[in-house]
């Protein structure tokens, strides 16, 4: 039994060790940097870096962080991602969820159609389909022109905006979604769907009581990683977006590289992985919560 | 077991050989004969290395290369500096031999770059002098450009003539102009410097442009406010990545008027981007910066010999006239060693007295407040 064990821990000691030493020491590093510790691994950085704060007691300085916070630049910036994020992962949701139940319950030809349809911007660069949609809705691009033939002279330009970073983002995040939802609902099995009906259970009131329920774990994955992808994504709204206030994405790289500030760069990443650590939070409770039901852990 | 014991030497040894192989050509004994070159610019000044230049030069001098590093709108200047001053410090490799961007003039300023005279490269003998002042001899003016004012003339008849003429025709045609985010290219930085100029003294304007003065970047705060109130005017309130999406924009005629890098908008006429009806010209009181670009070269480059040779071919009248061919440059070295239709292309073109811009730490600083003051 004990050797067992030791066995277990080997086994898993080199892939805990490349973590450590590729990940989690950065991290350390750059949490210790942004408390203005910037001797030791930090010294080259900070050789570098304008507008710096130098730590004055034992553990640090917070100023990095008051400076950060204060800045109106950086709270419109959070407010922004934060909408971009929320509304991002609302719509995927919403159309992954409508695609995957139109499959599942019609699974016509029509259908299959459908739903492969869904998945094609998986294919497409991300650089590609920025430029797409920002020429689609630029203020000479197909929508305005198709509106403009409609008699809408003043159709709206989403190009340039965060309505085009938030398409785009849906774009970039639904054959993710469409691909878990469809397979979670496929593992439904049809028996407990023809038992609600047989029941009495109208179509609508079978799919709230059966398949939403069984279908949760899905679906906060795929809420969890649109939402963490959209809160660190940087090319969509580099592209698409305003100038300002945009996404902390293009923001942090601005800070780091234009501004050369990469103290103040490090304390937005701070935020961000506070935000995202929070949303990993849910998707491991959502994990351990169905490893629990199926008797993976006690 | 044997077997793997003798597969295990054999890699050690093959690896072994091809780090000695990296040693001979990357030793710091200056036999190498790959120049490492490093870019940050827009992808006209790639094309011009990695198309024209480069080719040439492998087949002029058989058995050398050059490798090219690039940055797009040299967004990693401001890390490749420093972590050129670490290098330089403590004697280490910086990575590369020779730069072709914003970086080398203060580079060259701060005493991180090799001296250059006509010892070490000859042709430097039909270079300006005058250009070899603003970098202390320590690098090499090998085309010039400037910023200047694009304006489609079937919309506008009479192009402003200052800068105040240009504020006031902004605000006089809402949604016609535009200019690129300072960060993202250097046109658009110069439209900025030019209005933060026209409020400071000349005084406080040279200590910009050769150091770092954070204490005098209050004097901004007028120019940046013009900047501001500018804002409404400006296309769809957008000013967009790198100083090409803004000749993009010209070309399609959605907006009339704005400033460019001379040699890109002459390129891009040529490639017929911009049609026939946008023409150039200049502003007065003040102008839009511009200079020469310039290449340098570390003081500890590891492959020297290689790096000087490039230095000096680039200069020959062949390579300049190839430059202002691709790029529409201005040629570094005296137009009387140009071919008599390079003679005639740029006569009576104000090429020389360029109005330097800001060092790059006042650059860093500058594209940060315009972030926080202006757009949005």
């Amino acid at each position: 039994m004990r050797s067992q064990r030791i066995r277990g821990l080997l086994m898993v000691a080199p892939p805990v060790l490349v973590v450590a030493l590729f990940v989690g020491f950065p991290v350390l590093t750059a949490a210790m940097y942004t408390l203005g510790h910037t001797g030791g691994p930090n010294s080259v950085v900070a050789s570098i870096g304008q507008r710096q704060h130098f730590a004055d007691h034992w553990w640090g300085t917070t100023d990095a962080y008051a400076e950060v916070f204060a800045s109106q630049q950086f709270q419109r910036s959070v407010v922004a991602t934060v909408i971009v994020t929320v509304v991002s992962v609302a719509v995927t949701l919403t159309l992954a969820w409508a695609i995957a139940l139109y499959v599942r319950l019609s699974g016509s030809r029509v259908a299959k159609v459908f739903s492969a349809l869904a998945v094609v911007p998986l294919f497409i660069p991300v650089v590609i389909a920025s430029y797409a949609i920002l020429t689609f809705y630029a203020s000479d691009g197909f929508v305005r022109t198709v509106a403009a033939l409609l008699g809408w002279e003043s159709a709206p330009t989403f190009s340039y905006t965060m309505v085009a970073v938030t398409i785009a983002q849906v774009w970039v995040n639904l054959p993710f979604g469409v691909l878990m939802m469809t397979s979670g609902l496929a593992a439904v099995p049809d028996v407990l769907i023809d038992a609600a009906r047989d029941a009495g259970a109208s179509l609508p009131r079978a799919v709230v009581s059966v398949l939403v329920p069984l279908n949760l774990v899905p679906t906060v994955i795929v809420a969890s990683f649109t939402g963490i992808a959209v809160l660190g994504s940087f090319t969509v709204p580099y592209l698409t977006g305003p100038s300002a206030p945009n996404m902390l994405g293009p923001l942090m790289t601005n800070t780091f590289g234009a501004f050369n500030q990469p103290q103040q760069a490090q304390v937005m990443a701070m935020v961000v992985f506070a935000i995202a650590a929070g949303i990993g939070a849910v998707y491991v409770w959502a994990n351990f919560r169905s490893a629990k039901r199926s008797g993976a852990v006690l | 077991m044997k077997f793997l014991v003798a597969g295990v030497a054999s890699t050690v040894a093959l690896a072994a050989a091809g780090c000695g192989g990296e040693n001979t050509s990357a030793g710091s004994s200056g036999e190498g004969k790959t120049v490492r070159l490093y870019i940050g610019g827009d992808v006209n000044v790639r094309g011009l290395w990695e198309k024209t230049l480069i080719p040439a030069f492998r087949e002029a001098h058989p058995g050398y290369d050059v490798r090219v590093t690039f940055s797009e709108h040299g967004v990693n200047d401001t890390t490749t500096l420093a972590k050129l001053g670490a290098a330089v410090k403590a004697d280490q490799d910086a990575g590369f031999d020779l730069a072709d961007s914003g970086l080398v003039r203060q580079a060259a300023t701060s005493g991180l770059l090799a001296k250059v005279d006509t010892t070490s490269v000859p042709n430097l003998a039909n270079v300006d002098e005058s250009a070899l002042e603003p970098v202390d001899h320590a690098a090499v003016p090998y085309r010039g450009s400037s910023v200047v004012l694009a304006y489609n003339s079937s919309k506008v008849k009479e192009p402003p003539q200052t800068l105040d003429e240009l504020l006031a025709w902004i605000k006089a045609n809402p949604g016609k102009f535009t200019y690129n985010s300072p960060s993202t290219g250097g046109s658009g930085q110069s439209f900025v410097t030019t209005v933060l100029d026209k409020f400071l003294s000349e005084e406080d304007r040279q200590k910009m442009v050769e150091g770092y003065v954070p204490e005098l970047e209050s004097l901004w705060d007028e120019g940046f406010a013009v900047l501001k109130e500018l804002h409404p005017a400006i296309y769809q309130g957008v000013y967009p990545n790198g100083n090409q999406d803004v000749l993009n924009l010209l070309g399609k005629g959605e907006i009339w008027m704005a400033p460019v890098w001379s040699d890109m908008a002459l390129s891009s006429m040529e490639s017929g981007l911009l049609g026939p009806e946008i023409k150039l010209t200049q502003i007065r009181n003040p102008s839009f910066t511009g200079g020469a670009a310039y290449l340098g070269m570390p003081k500890n480059a590891r492959n020297k010999e290689a790096a000087l040779k490039l230095l000096n071919w680039v200069l020959e009248p062949e390579q300049q006239q190839k430059i202002v061919e691709v790029l529409a440059g201005y040629p570094a070295i005296n137009l009387e060693k140009m071919p008599a239709e390079v003679q005639e292309k740029f006569a009576g073109l104000e090429t020389q007295n360029l109005r330097l811009t800001y060092s790059q730490k006042m650059i860093s600083d500058l594209n940060n407040l315009w972030q926080q003051k202006v757009p949005g």
